[in-house]
């Protein structure tokens, strides 16, 4: 059972999520919705991310990847050229860069991917509300008794329209 | 000068952006067969080129690198436009970037496509392009990693998939709006795939906040390490007055320097264009000309310095070269490479009172202009004036080679104009109407 | 002992009479070139006589240079080739792959004797000069950089024979078509590895000098001259 609140100020979606952690209804199992990225105070609808490090780990991966086939592919066929030597890391330095930045490009955009949902495409019945201008949707998944509790809750805090709707 | 009218409304803000993806006016039509008819010339010129042989351009022995070097740099210069205001002015947090961003970002992405095509075009054997790609082949052969021509191959890859990205992301919201706004049916497909099935959600905006912060800081290291591999393409060379450490910087000073030109340019015309005087005001125009004039500052510093050194050195292999630029047969361009780049953009941009959106734009044409300018006076003089006097020569590029320089600047207009009319040219969802005053 | 092999250029001797540069011609199938492409700086001369003038006339003075491929032990148009198109092989010769060329010139920019050309155009040959093409020697497609190769047909050409025969390639026995011609006798080439052979005691003699040597390039053609 999903129930989707309707609210016109930032504040009172704020009011709304704090109820619904008091009631025992987890970030987890909500969702704003906004035409706009909304910036909520700290610790009250926080999402933490690895995308830094996915960033870190992606970019370390193709930089040593990169230079390992360089060495591998100079030795395979022997070709001296200018009196260089056959591998040296700072002949071929450039390449490490750029492939240590295209490795945190790639792991950044996979994990944006990933993480937001759009790939997995997360909880595919859940009803996506339609977001008037200017107002931001609350969904919230609950069942049982805790659904009439939320919806108090939402009211209470200044929702303009809840409504319940199940998954379709 | 700074006067910001009243935030326009929800609703008008909409429609303002979303209007000129619906129309094509008749102007349009005009410009874009205009682009048209001059791209084709370009095509029929390359043909003609793959079919007789590089002959048939100016180039000869000793100077080997001409026009095409000259566009490579140049349109690889250009594409730092997206990356200083998108990334630089992201990380700092610089409120009147919002409007600009988008059309700054798509700059960059089709000025490295455009830029992009000139190794392959410059290349005696192009058909064969290919051979500089690491694949296993029947040559048993890897390519030569040592050569900063592979450097600039990973580089551009590097640059164009980190731009492509770095231009969608914040396209996804815009989009996902579209695809319900719009009533063509293969529009709406379009942006349906496009959006990737957004819903506005928390966890979305987080993810993408985050990605685009990070994407920041990697591709300003990505553009910064461009430009500068394309600069050692030169001056990881011995040839005289190509072989200098200030090449790098110097190279990413002046495309960051072309790039912001090319922005001034391009908002102008899309303001005139799409009637968003309300978006882009004065006041964006006098922060991009401030950045233009301190720009063109540092570039004179940059040229200055290289020559300075050069001259007093007195070295037997870089005098000539230096003659050549500054009192021989390239002076012309020289000086006037000094006077567009340094000496109308110093007064049109210094002075107060001469300082609008027409000087503006003025100035950032003939900045644009300078540098293609500065690039040629950077590539052809070296290689006229070898160590070896004997085999000095002169170069003059062919209808060829202008024939191909001017389809690039249609592909350009075209690729942008197409752009404009599928995307919001300026980001909705991140366009917050710019309150007076504010910073 | 792998062979090393080396020129020196008596600039004492030379007369600049070209028939050098005919020769290499002549030998490596050099495509033909009319007046009005050498008007354009489209002529390919892989050896070519370079005049300087010194003086003012009636006391001028004319100094010829023969100027070739310089084989470079530290060639600085090897690492920049993308395609490993030139390389250094074992016997000290700067290799020139046609098959591998691609045509991104950047060899040629830093060559710093320029002495790399490029085919512009699919050679041709008026009629019948196609007839005197020497067949142990590529004609190069366009599109392809080209240069001296120390004619490196005769080189082959003297090691099978001498392998064949079972002996050692003798001093003096590998002759370039530039070497051989050369009317004065200025040009001599050899092994460099060999310290009794005639090039490898002309260069370490007094009037040895080399090419632009500051520039670390190590070449291996030596230019005798008296020195001032």
């Amino acid at each position: 059972m999903y129930l989707i609140g309707e609210f016109r100020e930032k504040e009172a979606a704020v009011a709304a999520i704090r109820m619904l952690k008091a009631n025992g209804i987890g970030p987890a199992f909500m969702d704003l919705f906004s035409e706009e990225p909304v910036e909520l105070p700290r610790g009250v609808l926080d999402r933490p991310t690895n995308m830094s490090l996915a960033g870190v780990c992606g970019a370390i991966l193709f930089g040593v990847a990169a230079t390992a086939f360089i060495w591998w592919a100079q030795n395979n066929y022997r070709l001296p050229t200018g009196g260089m030597p056959v591998f040296s890391f700072w002949a071929t330095g450039v390449i490490t860069y750029e492939m240590t930045m295209l490795g945190a490009i790639v792991a950044i955009f996979g994990w944006f991917l990933w993480e937001s949902g759009l790939l997995r495409r997360r909880d595919k019945l859940a009803p996506v509300p339609v977001v008037n201008p200017g107002s931001l949707c609350l969904r919230v998944r609950c069942d049982g008794n805790a659904v009439s509790q939320a919806d108090e809750a939402m009211r209470r805090a200044g929702a303009v329209d809840v409504q319940g709707r199940n998954g379709s | 000068m700074v006067n910001a009218p009243g935030p326009p409304s929800y609703h008008q803000i909409r429609e303002d952006l979303f209007r000129p993806l619906s129309r094509v006016s008749r102007r349009y039509m005009l410009v874009a067969l205009i682009a048209f008819v001059v791209g084709a010339l370009g095509l029929v010129a390359w043909t003609f080129q793959l079919r007789r042989g590089m002959g048939v351009t100016g180039l000869q022995r000793p100077v080997f690198w001409g026009v095409y070097i000259v566009d490579f740099v140049f349109w690889i210069g250009l594409s730092h436009a997206g990356t200083l205001i998108s990334a630089i002015l992201r990380l700092t947090d610089a409120a009147w970037r919002k409007p600009v961003t988008r059309a700054a970002e798509a700059i960059t992405v089709f000025a490295l496509m455009i830029g992009g095509m000139f190794p392959i075009i410059h290349l005696g054997r192009a058909w064969l392009f290919y051979w500089l790609l690491p694949y296993p082949n029947s040559r048993l052969l890897w390519p030569n990693f040592r050569s900063p021509l592979l450097w600039d191959l990973t580089a551009i890859v590097t640059y164009v998939t980190g731009s492509l990205i770095y231009l969608y992301l914040p396209l996804i919201p815009d989009v996902a709006q579209l695809a319900d706004a719009h009533t063509t049916p293969w529009r709406r497909k379009l942006y349906r795939l496009l959006s990737l099935g957004w819903t506005g959600s928390d966890r979305e905006w987080h993810a993408l906040e985050r990605a685009m912060k990070l994407m920041a800081c990697v591709i300003l290291a990505v553009a910064v390490s461009v430009h500068t591999v394309v600069a050692w393409d030169f001056a990881m060379a011995i040839a005289p007055m190509w072989h200098s450490t200030i090449f790098g910087p110097y190279f990413v000073a002046g495309a960051i320097f072309s790039g912001i030109a090319a922005l001034l340019l391009a908002m102008a015309i899309i303001r005139k264009v799409l009637g968003l005087e309300a978006y882009l005001t004065r006041y964006h125009f006098d922060r991009l000309s401030k950045l233009l004039l301190l720009m063109s500052l540092l570039w004179l510093y940059f040229t200055m310095a290289e020559n300075l050194t050069v001259w007093y050195g007195n070295e037997t292999g870089e005098m000539p070269v230096f003659g050549a630029r500054t009192r021989g047969p390239y002076a012309p361009y020289f000086w006037t490479m000094i006077v567009l780049n340094w000496a109308i953009p110093f007064v049109l941009l210094g002075i107060r009172r001469l300082r609008s959106i027409a000087t503006a734009s003025v100035a950032a044409a003939c900045v644009v202009i300078g540098m293609w300018i500065e690039r040629f006076v950077i590539v052809v003089p070296t290689l006229a004036n070898p160590r070896l006097p004997a085999a000095s020569s002169f170069y003059a590029p062919t209808w060829i080679e202008i024939a191909i320089t001017a389809a690039t600047f249609a592909a350009m207009a075209m690729l942008y104009m197409v752009f404009a009319k599928l995307f919001p040219i300026i980001a909705v969802w991140e366009f917050r109407p710019h309150p007076q005053g504010e910073e | 002992m792998e062979h090393r092999w080396g020129m020196t250029i008596d600039l004492d001797r030379c007369t600049g009479c070209e028939a050098c540069v005919v020769a290499c011609h002549a030998e490596n199938n050099l495509p033909f070139s009319t007046a009005e492409q050498a008007a354009k700086g489209r002529t390919a001369h892989w050896i070519r006589i370079d005049r300087y003038y010194e003086g003012e006339f009636p006391d001028i003075k004319v100094k010829y240079m023969p100027v070739l491929c310089q084989h470079c032990d530290d060639a600085p148009c090897e690492p920049v080739c993308p395609t490993y198109a030139t390389y250094h092989n074992q016997e000290g010769l700067n290799v020139q792959v046609y098959n591998r060329c691609v045509g991104t010139f950047y060899c040629a920019n830093n060559c710093p004797y320029t002495v790399r050309y490029f085919n512009w155009f699919e050679p041709e040959w008026p009629d019948p000069l196609q007839l005197q093409h020497n067949p142990d020697v590529e004609v190069r497609p366009a599109g392809v950089m080209e240069k001296c190769t120390f004619c490196v047909q005769r080189i082959k050409r003297v090691k099978e024979d001498a392998a064949r025969m079972g002996r050692k390639v003798a001093d003096g026995e590998v002759q370039p078509a530039c070497v051989q011609s050369c009317p004065a006798e200025a040009m001599v080439f050899g092994d460099l590895n060999d310290p009794e052979s005639k090039v490898s005691r002309l260069a370490k003699s007094g009037r040895s000098t080399r090419l632009l040597e500051d520039l670390g390039t190590k070449p291996k053609v030596f230019y005798l001259q008296k020195a001032k």
